[in-house]
């Protein structure tokens, strides 16, 4: 199951997303809607009780690797880290989308932070994450998005076990929350394709800590396969509800008070249910 | 070792031979073969990646994902097939850009040996020395001329020859070229600058020559933008500005035909650099009154 209680988790994605919110409001930018999409997933992921990692040593040979593909989910990875112990949150909000920081607008690589790739553009990590995976006895996760897999690589990467090498210890997580930039996105039968490729596969609601844990567990225990969970998500859960899976607000967090406060709202209100 | 579908065109079938376990193929799949390269180095090995050089155009976006990853990756791309020696396949199979396409990258160091055992020193220096490395390597079989037993440095360009007249720079294959016409334009004529890595490029060395004979020509088997006549002008331009003449390929696509034919319609030949290193003296002189 999970290092911490059932509470305890809900209560670190609460407080997270009121995190996410605050440091983009605060930023006038980044990606918002695409983080709070994600959140069950990380956290489920971080905290079930077989991953492993070494926040006072991010280069830790034993560690299980988290390649993020959908590289704009980066200010949750970076807020998941500073729950893990990697740095504080405070230096997330000093360094955010400024010159030269560990906390880029994209992903910059770096071990000692908990951040194992540099990322952006689409279509790319997950081919890093699958040979990384290739290369080492632990778990190698990525986190890819519906959108990416509109990219023929992306699609590609279903093949791989077929032709190259099948690697048990590769878990792709699909972030299916039907919408990318400019229009709403369908994965079509990538899912079936994927079992035909010989991948385990698996679809969860990905905002249910209970449902990710017990995917997470099956994918770990496949011993002859890569796996895939298409997580089925929420494009801005836990936020301003009348924004919440609707298509316009990739990239664009809130920029008045207004809007900020209806987020904050939006939060709270989870919290009570 | 990574190979893309072509691994009996780049030989690196010779090491999949050897050492079954330490070989993948992406197959036809150039951005799939780079980036599972890149994760590979990225968890710790050291790797290499061969192609065909003009399909690489395809994996462009993952090379530059690559020299994102940060310092402490290995990795070797190894282009082969590269210039219009590569002959009758014709111009979808000529790469004359990939140098300038990798000098647009940060990070990577580019290689350029002028022939086969300047390759084995390379690849024994490039293996020392975590980085990113691009090498350039060619199709058919080409002389081999280098004497000088030291190992290969990286970043050193190489004075060949000594002359007073004019300077000839070449890089890789088209050093052969350059000594060949250094022979018959006599001694104390040319003074020749092997170009063995294209970048960095060893500007210091390049000056000196300039400073030397007032004269640069440069030649090589790639497209004049952004390849070696460039990078030479850009320096030269800049801490020593030096009348210029070129022999490269201009900006368009090629044809099919024989390595050696082609050379010669491309006016890349050692007859075409001797001729334009007489002309480019003599018109000099007339100059200079």
């Amino acid at each position: 199951m999970f290092k911490i209680t059932p509470e305890e988790l809900k209560e670190r994605a609460y407080r997270i997303r009121k995190n996410l919110i605050d440091l983009m409001y605060q930023a006038r930018s980044g990606h918002l809607d695409t983080s709070l999409s994600l959140v069950e997933v990380w956290l489920a992921l971080v905290y079930s009780d077989f991953f492993q990692f070494d926040p006072k040593n991010g280069a830790w040979d034993e560690r299980d690797r988290i390649f993020l593909s959908e590289g704009h989910a980066c200010p949750l990875q970076y807020f998941v880290n500073a729950d893990l112990g990697y740095y504080s949150f405070e230096d997330v909000y000093a360094g955010f989308r400024r010159p030269n920081t560990p906390f880029q607008g994209h992903t910059k690589r770096s071990l000692p932070h908990g951040l194992e790739n540099s990322n952006g553009s689409l279509g790319i990590g997950l081919w890093q994450a699958y040979g990384h995976a290739l290369a080492t006895e632990r778990f190698v996760f990525c986190i890819a998005g519906d959108g990416e897999f509109e990219e023929p690589v992306s699609q590609g990467l279903m093949s791989a076990p077929f032709y190259l090498r099948p690697a048990p210890n590769f878990i792709l997580i699909l972030n299916y929350n039907k919408l990318a930039q400019d229009a709403e996105v369908r994965i079509g039968p990538i899912a079936e394709i994927a079992k035909l490729y010989n991948w385990q596969v698996m679809q969860v609601d990905g905002h249910d800590f209970s449902a990710l844990n017990y995917a997470y567990q099956e994918a770990v225990e496949e011993c002859n396969k890569p796996s895939l969970i298409v997580c089925d998500t929420i494009k801005g859960k836990g936020g301003d509800p009348a924004n919440e899976g609707r298509l316009g607000f990739h990239g664009r967090p809130p920029h008045t008070e207004e809007e900020y406060q209806a987020y904050i709202k939006g939060l709270e209100a989870t919290r009570r249910n | 070792m990574l190979d893309a579908g072509t691994s009996n065109s780049t030989y690196s079938k010779k090491f999949k031979d050897v050492f079954p376990d330490r070989f993948y193929t992406a197959g036809i799949n150039e951005p799939g073969m780079v980036g599972l390269a890149t994760g590979l180095a990225m968890a710790g090995q050291r790797v290499a990646a061969c192609d065909m050089s003009v399909f690489l155009h395809h994996a462009y976006a993952h090379i530059r994902a690559a020299a994102r990853q940060g310092n402490d990756v290995h990795i070797l791309l190894a282009a082969s097939h590269t210039g219009i020696t590569v002959g009758p396949d014709g111009s979808s199979a000529h790469d004359i850009t990939d140098l300038a396409r990798m000098r647009l990258i940060p990070d990577f160091t580019i290689i350029t040996p002028w022939d086969g055992r300047q390759v084995r020193r390379a690849v024994e220096a490039i293996f020392e020395e975590q980085g990113l490395y691009y090498i350039r390597l060619n199709r058919p079989k080409l002389p081999i001329f280098l004497l000088d037993p030291a190992p290969f440095e990286i970043g050193r360009a190489y004075r060949l020859c000594e002359g007073e007249r004019v300077t000839i720079i070449a890089v890789g294959d088209k050093v052969y070229n350059a000594l060949e016409a250094c022979d018959e334009l006599g001694e104390g004529f040319a003074d020749v600058i092997g170009i063995s890595t294209l970048e960095p490029l060893d500007s210091d060395t390049i000056i000196a020559s300039a400073a030397r004979t007032g004269r640069v020509i440069t030649i090589e088997d790639h497209m004049y933008a952004g390849g070696l006549y460039e990078s030479v002008a850009g320096v030269l331009a800049m801490h020593k500005p030096t009348p210029m003449r070129k022999l490269s390929l201009d900006r368009v696509f090629t044809t099919s035909g024989e390595p050696d034919e082609l050379t010669e319609m491309f006016g890349l030949g050692t007859a075409a650099l001797v001729k334009e290193c007489r002309e480019f003296v003599l018109e000099r002189m007339r100059d200079e009154g």
